[in-house]
């Protein structure tokens, strides 16, 4: 009986204590959900692009597959997206800027066709904007130089049709800076690409330096008259890819202004996860070129074999499982190396294989959540989450200004 | 243009020619009644057919300081009034595909660049009503064309990224057809439009670039007609019934473009302008073929120097007495005639400036008040020369913005 009443006394005190523990939990997150609802939720990299060419895809409908539409973004929160325009890295010259055209115009096409939940914006200040009228503000970055056509004309243009990002190569060197997935050959930017800095410098649009080898990286850094960005990486310390930085590169980086912006693949989030694909596929450089192979061209069946290829794996336990949480490990090592003001979140959904627990926008308030957990104050979060990015945007802007006036 | 030559000239020539041009263009306002001038400059003057653009893209040129040779640069602009610009972005037809899309970049950056270094003299604009406030501002407005469908390589997406680039009106051809539209000067094959022709059309209306017949075949400009729900345009043509040059209207063209509310911009081509001078040139197909040579030898692949060169060595035939010599006065014919067959609200001015061979007298931009003097004196009211020289061409742009405007709102 005594027994009894203590089990039962022992059950009370464990159901109150795991009441008390649920409105806590309750607590945090209603006060996530609230912080996370009311800031601006920027991503840089978003490959949904490539989908505006498939048949059955419709930005404006909840769709089966990928990461990315109004109706997740609105779940999700995500109200400010960089679609990227993007061509394979080995397309070059004329015919890469008649594609990177065609990109440039179906995500205006599809602004107009949604323009009671989308604007299109090319500055911090129109981004605060779209988001204060409750619209989802949609940018453009350019994912590769090889875009470009080696032609400053056709770069400022890209600065004219709204791009407000270039990354400066894709996984292959371009014809003036090196990849960090290619052989070198230019011993990081060259003259040109030095040139080519300095005018995206005038024109606004912020030098990205995701993709790019780490020569190139520091070439870029000196050159810059204004912070860069990284709109797709995470953290080599933490995975040691080449495509994430190094702890050095992220506080130079930081040193500069700049904002790293962590990039969910899993590969680039988890060590035991890219050592099995690096033993299964040669790494994602190879498993792009197999794709190809079979795909050529096709956006669809490219989307459909990398899912496919991937999930299969998984599967058959070839691959490891990867957490979303991984990601808030990127963030917050990211923010331990380079500090509170230079970290943000560039998801390279629908171009990459996104972590369990983080297949589609929907899944964003998640993050606030677990950096509040980790005790990161309200602010911390909002900069983490696009205030962040919008200051370096800003930066930009400024130096644009600055250099045009000087002419 | 029109010939644009495929050619460059005997140094000393080349001096001895622009220094009379620099003497006649100082002079130029000499003449001109107290009324004339006030008109002119209190008007909006609008060309909407230069071919400066190519020279933008040759090292060493600026619009800012005044140029030795060619037409158009900022300073004789202001001294001949010229408020409003429409910049061709043009390249030869054979040029297609990815390639002519890189190059009509290049172009439309170059032109965007000449705005952004002289942001005092020049304001790029896109519509009636910019032109008219950079005239207030007392800044000549610059706009865009593209010359010839084959600039968007069968891609809508092409030409919907010139119209996000500013650019206003597209005519449909240059000399050679193009995959979905039959040229004046081709062999026909589309008869006519194409059915992708058409999209094109429909597509022009909903992005407000005024579709430009010029160069296009009379079939294509009928169907043009047929599709267009907006008023449409001939941005550098003259009147068949003068001259008769397939690059020119007919009358019933002409009619039948006024009856939709469009506009036939006179072009000053000696060619278009004057039956005597192309008979003269059809007799001896010969100079022609010498006159290429020329302009090859002289500027290799370098397009804006061979528009400007054509038009020099040209002029060299003239003075020898080979061609006969044409005078500026012809191009108020042309505008009185087309006056008379569709009425004043359908004439206005697309010179060909620097893309062309310019009769004597109009050598450049500081010889336009002349127009206006002899409008004036043939009669012309003041509120019929202002309409001339740019109010028709702003009624039929901000008709097809309204177009436009109703277009995206229904759809």
């Amino acid at each position: 009986m005594r027994q009894v009443r203590i089990s039962v006394l022992a059950c009370l005190l464990a159901a109150g204590f795991f009441l008390s523990q649920v409105a806590t939990g309750d607590d945090i997150a209603d006060r996530a959900r609230k912080l996370h609802f009311s800031s601006i939720v920027l991503d840089t990299h978003d490959d949904t692009t490539q989908r505006f060419f498939l048949k059955d895809f419709d930005l404006g409908k909840r769709n089966p597959d990928g990461s990315i539409d109004i109706p997740r973004m609105r779940e999700g929160g995500m109200n400010a997206i960089f679609f990227s325009i993007w061509i394979d890295g080995r397309i070059m010259g004329p015919p890469a800027v008649q594609k990177a055209l065609d990109q440039i115009d179906l995500v205006h096409q599809n602004v107009i066709k949604y323009s009671k939940d989308l604007a299109f914006c090319r500055t911090a200040e129109e981004v605060r904007q779209a988001h204060s009228q409750g619209k989802i503000a949609v940018l453009i970055g350019v994912e590769g130089g090889h875009m470009m056509g080696n032609d400053l004309h056709v770069l400022r243009v890209f600065g004219d049709l709204g791009v407000r990002y270039m990354t400066l190569t894709h996984f292959y060197n371009d014809e003036w800076a090196d990849s960090s997935t290619a052989k070198p050959e230019h011993n990081g930017l060259t003259d040109f690409g030095k040139q080519v800095v300095r005018e995206m410098n005038r024109q606004g649009i912020m030098v990205d330096i995701s993709h790019v080898s780490d020569k190139t990286f520091y070439d870029a850094l000196e050159v810059s008259k204004a912070p860069l960005i990284a709109s797709h990486s995470s953290c080599r310390a933490l995975c040691n890819h080449v495509r994430d930085m190094s702890d050095d590169m992220i506080r130079a980086l930081a040193a500069k202004g700049g904002v790293i912006q962590i990039n969910y693949e899993k590969s680039f989030i988890d060590q035991a996860y890219k050592d099995a694909q690096d033993k299964l596929s040669g790494g994602v450089v190879g498993m792009m070129d197999q794709i190809r192979k079979e795909c050529g061209d096709d956006p669809e069946c490219t989307e459909k074999k990398m899912s496919d290829m991937e999930k299969q794996a998984v599967a058959e336990g070839k691959l490891p499982h990867v957490s979303w949480e991984r990601i808030i490990d990127h963030i917050d090592h990211a923010v331990k190396v380079g500090g509170i003001d230079h970290v943000g979140l560039g998801s390279d959904f629908d171009g990459a294989n996104m972590p369990e627990g983080m297949e589609d926008c929907t899944h964003l308030p998640q993050i606030t959540e677990a950096l509040m957990r980790k005790g990161y104050s309200d602010e911390d979060i909002r900069k983490i989450l696009g205030e962040n990015l919008l200051r370096v945007m800003e930066a930009n802007e400024r130096v644009s200004r600055e250099m045009q006036a000087a002419q | 243009m029109n010939p644009k030559w495929p050619l460059k000239m005997l140094a000393g020539v080349g001096m001895c020619l622009s220094a009379g041009m620099v003497m006649a263009g100082t002079m130029s306002t000499v003449g001109i009644s107290e009324r004339a001038k006030r008109l002119h400059f209190s008007s909006l003057v609008i060309d909407t057919h230069d071919d400066t653009t190519q020279r933008f893209l040759d090292s060493g040129f600026d619009l800012g300081s005044r140029n030795a040779l060619g037409s158009i640069d900022i300073p004789r602009m202001r001294q001949g009034g010229l408020g409003a610009i429409f910049f061709a972005i043009w390249m030869p037809s054979k040029i297609t595909g990815p390639v002519a899309v890189k190059r009509a970049l290049n172009q439309i950056d170059a032109v965007h660049e000449q705005v952004r270094r002289h942001p005092n003299d020049l304001e790029f604009v896109t519509t009636a009503d910019g032109i008219r406030e950079a005239h207030r501002k007392g800044k000549i407005a610059a706009l865009m064309g593209v010359e010839g469908g084959h600039l968007i390589a069968r891609d809508l997406s092409v030409l919907r990224t010139y119209a996000a680039l500013g650019a206003r009106y597209m005519t449909l051809t240059h000399t050679g057809n193009v995959e979905w539209a039959d040229a004046s000067t081709d062999n026909p094959v589309h008869n006519g439009l194409t059915d992708f022709g058409k999209e094109v059309v429909r597509e022009m209306n909903r992005l407000g670039m005024m579709v430009d017949v010029s160069h296009v075949s009379d079939k294509t400009f009928a169907d043009v007609l047929e599709v267009s729900r907006a008023p449409v345009f001939a941005s550098h043509s003259s009147c068949r019934a003068i001259c008769d040059a397939l690059r020119n209207m007919t009358d019933e063209m002409i009619r039948a473009l006024a009856a939709k509310g469009g506009v036939i911009q006179i072009n000053y081509h000696v060619g278009f302008l004057s039956q005597e001078f192309r008979n003269a040139e059809k007799a001896h197909p010969e100079w022609d073929k010498a006159i290429a040579l020329e302009v090859q030898k002289r500027c290799g692949e370098k397009e804006g120097c061979q528009l400007i060169e054509g038009d020099q060595i040209t002029r060299e035939y003239v003075l020898r007495g080979d061609l006969p010599r044409v005078d500026w006065t012809k191009i108020i014919e042309h505008i009185d005639h087309a006056v008379k067959v569709a009425g004043i609200d359908h004439v206005g001015l697309g010179s060909d400036f620097d893309g062309a061979n310019m009769p004597f007298g109009m050598e450049d931009a500081t010889k336009l008040p002349q127009i206006t003097e002899a409008l004036l004196e043939k009669g012309y009211s003041e509120d019929d020369v202002r309409k001339i020289l740019g109010e028709n061409t702003l009624r039929v742009m901000a008709e097809v913005e309204r177009v436009s405007h109703e277009l995206n709102a229904t759809k």
